[in-house]
């Protein structure tokens, strides 16, 4: 959300030591002085809740005696940290007390709560609120929010009379985003794939092990690749093998459909791709996958209508995200697309995309995979030989495969057949490539 | 062990085929459908290796030696992804158990230790976690090159020899085998860029020696330089060790001033002195003296190290750093410092808005009192200064002491000692400028300028040693004042120099029950200083003796937590040694009892990182105190003390003192600040710096006064300006309160220290060499700090002198051979950590190029960017030496 403001942002940073100072001399005047936030806060955007709890990196990455002594050296720490907290909590119990307060602070804040956004920090204990409604109001801030994370633009919780900011609502992450995570693993596994041996060995190296072994690089002295593009005919497995992928990682898998990026609003579009990179950020090791990628990401040209012009707007952030000034940690990319031509040559340059992975029609072998894959589950009557549509010279994707098997089975199911025969699949066979050339019988205008 | 079997094996080779083939048929049988899911090549491949597995077991040598040849090409010539296991050892995994078989049955031969290689290789998918068939098929095998099974296989044969070399020592086995392979994978590691993996193994099997034969001149950094960070992380014999396996290697190939480094951080002077001696370079020992100048180390030349008296004697000279005055008035005039600033220069009160003004209305005395300490700080070591010096050059008569009249009382001490700290180092024109005051008639300026003389000579040595000639007739006046400006004078010129008149004279005053118990402590301060981790039993038992004699009351003094700090800077680093003290003070007075403890041992293991210590003042901070005992703020620093030694462990000490604020209760929460402080000196962090300037707002008095020193202690010598805004509107925000406006004046001098260019850090050297007396001097100033009020802000304010010891110039300053400054660009850059990085990486990131004298922050590293120059040490910190490069060529 804090990025969403740049101005407040700008507005806020500059008078930041000043403002402290001020604060100072206000509290004076209550006699016992509340300790001030710290200096400078807001600007710095700090990275997860616990930025400053955050373990000390280990240097050498490769697997070494070094690196296992200087990460026992944290472990001690932090079990001497556990050892210290345990005493303490147990010497001194605090359960009462805190609840105590809790219920104090529960009573200050009153019920309900009304939702509204700040607007503006005038000091320390004051501030400029909005809520959904319209009127801005300049209230007061309670002493117990905690001001370090209060910044312009951030949702709060407010009373529901005087209206002071009694709150911070904590969640930011755009809803949008959040339904784009993958939660359950799809089922399609690697060995659901026909062949693509060498896709899939490339994207294991290019996308899971960064993840799972950076050290390999780090040996090596690489910086491993951020992202790859898969491309290749309609229906040869891009999106399955995307599907693999975050079928057999332990990493977040956040996947997208360009055409979701393109929203009804100026700024939103961007927004939301920011958005989607901070989340996976945030979520980190994680990989993103874009899926039909050509709905944003065309070649940029004049463009006459806003839509489209926003449409390249979503593109130069996608661009921005993929290899711009902040760096990327452990965020993987994965786009996919069937008009890899169409593509923003700045969108594939390598930096942003490191490899391209192509898909092409199956070959006899991959056909003869693909095919045993989707008939395996299948009834098949003895006469069947498959083999005479692995050897076709009509060409299949393997989209086209699973549809034929698909007819097949139906054909039998209509004369209510417990087998499929041969000749279903040549039935289907025959439909399947007739659709395919959209209706237009062979030879019409010849 | 398979080898003992075999005998009764070997009856039965011919029958081994026959029985086999069955079972195979029934095999195959299964792996047909399998098969479908293979390409061509690879149903190929694996039928010729079944073939080849059919054929080992050939009755017929022949057919045998052919299939084993060609099934070990197969294996090598496989290249393998990153992703999977190499096809042949894919396929040859089914017939892992087969082959495994007929080996034990197979007769002695050639052939069987072929078998016995390839059977290695299977092991390394095969054999099961903690079974070490990898090693016990290699130890059985022909012992080829080792290299030629590939990289992976070396790493796995090493783990499993660690975890064989384990159970051998524990079930007492001999272990000549294992070191022989030992020794081919460390041979291949050195050659193949992977210095950390061959000492890694050189370590578990406890054999580091053998290192030295393997490293060669390409490789020797690397691996030294794995060593020395890793000594850091182990435990306690093992480090050492390492160390000095590092330090033979560097002997080795003769990067002297590395093994310099090395035996200064063993404390080893037999060491320095080999280091000497190995060369006969004369500017090299030249350099070498910097180095240990720089480190305080108190060496004396003597005739091995040098044969020329000439030399000895320019030698001698560079270690009693004698020039140091002059390379930092350089240093000075090259970044245009040279004008002096007064402290309202520093206060810089224009930027404060408000009520800026009425702040100088209360308590001249003690303004006046912190604005001579804020002179001194700030225009330390530069010769010249505002109110000092320059009144007493102009004309005006009589008036050349007025500033230091505007003082009062022992505010005059200290305004007469700020001239030792302005004239910092600068033995002949500081003696002469102070000379004046010590024929006053005031008890007090005399008592200053005795101090001063004290401060003059900190670090500087000098044969006619004048510092004693004019501070021993002081001692044994009547006045008490002078008799303790005179011995703190001592204390902190001859500071960790061992110097035996000092130790003579200073001995009676602890010897006498009825010394006056500021002079005893301050007797007691100024030998730990001088005899600073020399461990002398002698000047122990003494203090031991005065702790036990005194009465309650007196024990019950502020000053009196300083005579366990004297005690325990005896023993500065040194670890075990002081167990038997440790012991000893068990039995003291209830009321020093645990204080002294604590103290002895934080300061005993200062800068090791043990963390079973960490472990223990954790504990002790843990307890909670009903009978206002005061040892959980020692605990407290010495859990910073300890920690500090390396990044890592500093960090997460940071994180625990963040819990200690948490839970502690007040005594641990006056300490914690200060901890802070100590942990990043001269060393501003965000984080730390964040925390401070919350405590610095505290409730607590205490604990805010502690705060704002250590914001002082952590800008130290920075000019951090955002230190310095804090520390402004502390300024203004804490103007009626008298206490902390002073502290808040000292920190602000400290930040300007040496208008920016000293530092506290007692690490120099690439953060890894620990100068004993310039951490003595730091560790006083906390423990004084700890009773902020009665210490700092009472009468004892010149304590805040003693941090002259560890002030170093913060420069680099090259110099040619006949060390004249040279000027020359550098790269000045954050240091990046290279330990066992691939290849040659950047040392240093971010840098800015800039021409020498540099002056370098916390972390930052320099490098030369011209290959004109060789510098003798590899380590570009303080003087160095350049040579003159002679493949050189100008492209011009």
């Amino acid at each position: 959300m804090g990025q969403g403001t740049p101005g407040g942002m700008g507005k806020q940073g500059l008078p930041g030591d000043r403002k402290h100072d001020g604060g100072d001399k206000k509290e004076k005047k209550f006699e016992p002085a509340a300790p001030p936030s710290r200096v400078g806060r807001k600007q710095r955007k700090q990275k997860g809740p616990e930025a400053a709890a955050r373990l000390p990196a280990v240097t050498p990455l490769s697997k070494c005696r070094l690196r296992l002594l200087k990460l026992e050296r944290i472990k001690d720490y932090l079990l001497m940290e556990e050892e210290f907290v345990a005493n303490q909590e147990r010497l001194r119990p605090h359960e009462d007390k805190s609840e105590e307060d809790r219920s104090k602070v529960d009573d200050l804040r009153g019920s309900p709560m009304s939702v509204g956004n700040l607007e503006e920090l005038i000091d320390e204990n004051h501030a400029i609120v909005s809520s959904s409604v319209g009127p801005e109001y300049y209230v007061s801030i309670l002493s117990f929010v905690d001001k370090d994370q209060l910044e312009p633009g951030c949702a709060i919780l407010m009373h529901n009379k005087v209206l002071s900011v009694v709150g911070i609502l904590q969640d930011e992450v755009d809803p949008m985003v959040s339904v784009m995570k993958v939660e359950k693993a799809p089922l399609e596994s690697y060995a659901d794939i026909g062949g693509l041996d060498a896709q899939i060995q490339e994207i294991k190296e290019a996308v899971e092990l960064p993840l799972t072994h950076p050290e390999l690089y780090e040996d090596i002295g690489i910086k491993p690749p951020k992202g790859v593009i898969l491309y290749g005919e309609p229906g040869t497995g891009k999106t399955l093998l995307a599907k693999a992928v975050a079928n057999s990682t332990s990493a977040t898998f956040l996947r997208v459909v360009g055409s979701e990026l393109i929203q009804k609003y100026l700024g939103d579009g961007p927004k939301l791709v920011r958005e989607l990179f901070r989340v996976a950020d945030d979520l980190s090791p994680s990989i993103v996958f874009i899926d039909e990628i050509d709905a944003v990401g065309t070649k940029r040209y004049d463009a006459h209508s806003g839509g489209e012009r926003e449409i390249q707007r979503t593109m130069l952030e996608l661009l921005n995200q993929l290899d711009g000034f902040d760096s990327r940690g452990d965020v993987k990319v994965i786009l996919a697309t069937n008009r890899i031509e169409s593509l923003d040559p700045a969108l594939l340059r390598p930096g942003r995309i490191d490899r391209k992975i192509e898909f092409p029609l199956p070959d006899t072998k991959t056909r003869r995979r693909i095919f045993q894959i989707h008939t395996s589950k299948m009834t098949l009557a003895d006469d069947v030989n498959l083999e005479e549509f692995v050897m076709t010279k009509d060409e299949f994707s393997g989209a086209d495969i699973k549809a034929i098997c698909t007819e097949a089975g139906l054909l039998a199911l209509r004369e209510r057949r417990m087998k499929v025969t041969h000749a279903d699949f040549k039935k289907a066979k025959e439909k399947v490539m007739f659709k395919k050339k959209e209706g237009v019988p062979e030879g019409l205008y010849m | 062990m398979a080898a003992d079997k075999n005998p009764s094996g070997s009856a039965g080779p011919e029958q081994a085929p026959q029985k086999q083939p069955p079972s195979k048929e029934h095999k195959k049988k299964k792996d047909e459908k399998k098969d479908e899911d293979l390409s061509d090549e690879d149903l190929a491949l694996k039928q010729q290796l079944e073939l080849y597995v059919e054929r080992v077991q050939d009755s017929d040598p022949g057919v045998q030696k052919l299939a084993l040849e060609s099934m070990r090409q197969e294996i090598r010539t496989a290249t393998s992804s990153m992703t999977s296991v190499p096809k042949p050892l894919k396929f040859l995994r089914p017939h892992y158990g087969t082959l495994k078989e007929y080996f034990e049955k197979m007769p002695e031969s050639d052939l069987k230790k072929y078998l016995a290689d390839i059977l290695s290789v299977l092991a390394l998918t095969m054999s099961a976690e903690g079974e070490r068939e990898s090693l016990k098929y290699r130890l059985l095998g022909s012992e080829g090159d080792i290299g030629s099974w590939g990289h992976e296989y070396v790493r796995n044969l090493a783990g499993e020899i660690a975890q064989e070399f384990q159970k051998r020592q524990y079930d007492d086995m001999p272990i000549d085998a294992l070191m022989e392979l030992v020794q081919q994978i460390v041979a291949f590691h050195m050659k193949h860029n992977a210095e950390p993996e061959a000492v890694d193994l050189l370590m578990e099997v406890e054999d580091l020696d053998l290192l030295v034969e393997y490293v060669d001149a390409t490789n020797y950094k690397r691996a030294c330089l794995y060593l020395t960070s890793s000594s850091s992380y182990l435990p306690s014999p093992d480090d050492i060790l390492a160390l000095d396996i590092a330090y033979t290697i560097y002997i080795k190939f003769e990067d002297l001033a590395s093994a310099l480094r090395i035996a200064l951080y063993l404390d080893n002077i037999q060491y320095v002195k080999q280091v000497y001696t190995s060369t006969e370079d004369l500017l090299l020992k030249k350099q070498f003296s910097y180095i240990i100048a720089r480190h305080g180390l108190a060496l004396e030349l003597d005739d091995d190290i040098v044969a020329d008296e000439s030399d000895r004697e320019a030698l001698q000279d560079i270690v009693n750093n004698a020039k140091l005055s002059e390379g930092y008035l350089t240093l000075a005039r090259d970044i245009e410092v040279m004008e002096p600033k007064s402290p309202e220069d520093i206060y810089k009160v224009h930027l404060i808005d408000g009520r800026a003004s009425a702040s100088s209305s209360l308590d001249s005395a003690r303004q006046n009192l912190a604005a001579t300490f804020v002179n001194a700080f700030v225009n330390a070591g530069f010769g010249q200064d505002k109110l000092m010096t320059v009144l007493s050059e102009s004309s005006t008569g009589g008036s050349s002491g007025s500033w230091l009249f505007k003082n009062k009382e022992h505010g005059k001490a200290s305004a007469a000692a700020s001239l030792g700290m302005i004239l910092l180092w600068d033995v002949d024109s500081g003696l002469a400028q102070i000379d004046k005051y010590l024929h006053s008639t005031d008890n007090h300026v005399v008592a200053g300028a005795l101090l001063g003389v004290g401060i003059v000579n900190c670090g500087i040595k000098n044969d006619c040693d004048p510092a004693l000639a004019v501070l021993i007739d002081y001692i044994n006046k009547e006045d008490t004042i002078i008799r303790i400006g005179a011995i703190l004078g001592l204390g902190i010129a001859y500071a960790g120099s061992h110097k035996e008149e000092v130790r003579s004279r200073l001995s009676q005053f602890l010897g006498d029950p009825k010394t006056p118990l500021e002079l005893l402590v301050f007797s007691a301060l100024s030998l730990g200083l001088v005899y600073v981790g020399s461990c002398s039993e002698e000047i122990a038992q003494s203090i031991i003796f005065a702790l036990m004699d005194r009465s309650d009351t007196e024990l019950g003094e502020p000053l009196t937590r300083l005579l366990p700090v004297a005690l325990g800077l005896l023993y500065l680093g040194k670890q075990e040694s002081v167990e038997a003290t440790a012991e000893v003070s068990k039995t003291f007075n209830e009321k020093i009892k645990k204080y002294c403890d604590v103290t002895l041992m934080s300061l005993a293991y200062a800068g090791t990182g043990n963390v079973l210590k960490v472990q223990r003042l954790l504990g002790i901070c843990s307890q909670h105190l009903d009978k206002g005992e005061t040892h959980q703020g020692p605990a407290v620093l010495g859990i910073a003390l300890i920690a500090m030694a390396e990044e890592l462990g500093l960090e997460m000490a940071v994180r625990s003192l963040e819990r200690l604020l948490q839970y502690g209760e007040q005594n641990i929460r006056r300490a914690v600040p200060l901890a802070l402080g100590m942990l990043c000196i001269s060393n501003p962090k965000v984080n730390v710096m964040d925390t401070l300037s919350r405590l610095s707002h505290d409730a607590d008095a205490d604990v805010s006064m502690a705060a704002i020193i250590s914001l002082g202690l952590i800008g130290a010598g920075t000019n951090n300006a955002r230190i310095a805004g804090m520390l402004r509107n502390l300024s203004s925000y804490y103007y009626k309160e008298a206490g902390h406006l002073f502290c808040v004046r000292i920190a602000q001098g400290l930040v300007h220290l040496g208008k920016g260019l000293l530092t506290l850090s007692p690490y120099h050297s690439d953060r890894f060499l620990l100068s004993p007396t310039a951490l003595a001097g730091l560790v006083i100033i906390l423990h004084a700090c700890l009773d902020m009020k009665s210490v700092i802000l009472g009468k004892y304010h010149y304590l805040l002198y003693i941090l002259v010891l560890a002030m170093q110039p913060r420069m680099m300053l090259t110099v040619d051979e006949k060390l004249k400054p040279l000027s020359v660009p550098v790269r000045v850059g954050q240091a990046v950590d290279v330990v066992g990085q691939a290849g040659r990486p950047k040392t240093i990131t971010g840098f800015q190029t800039h021409s020498t004298p540099v002056l370098l922050a916390a972390g930052e590293r320099a490098e030369l960017a011209t290959d004109k120059y060789i510098p003798l040490t590899p380590v570009l910190e303080g003087f160095v030496i350049l040579k003159e490069n002679p493949d050189y060529r100008d492209d011009h």
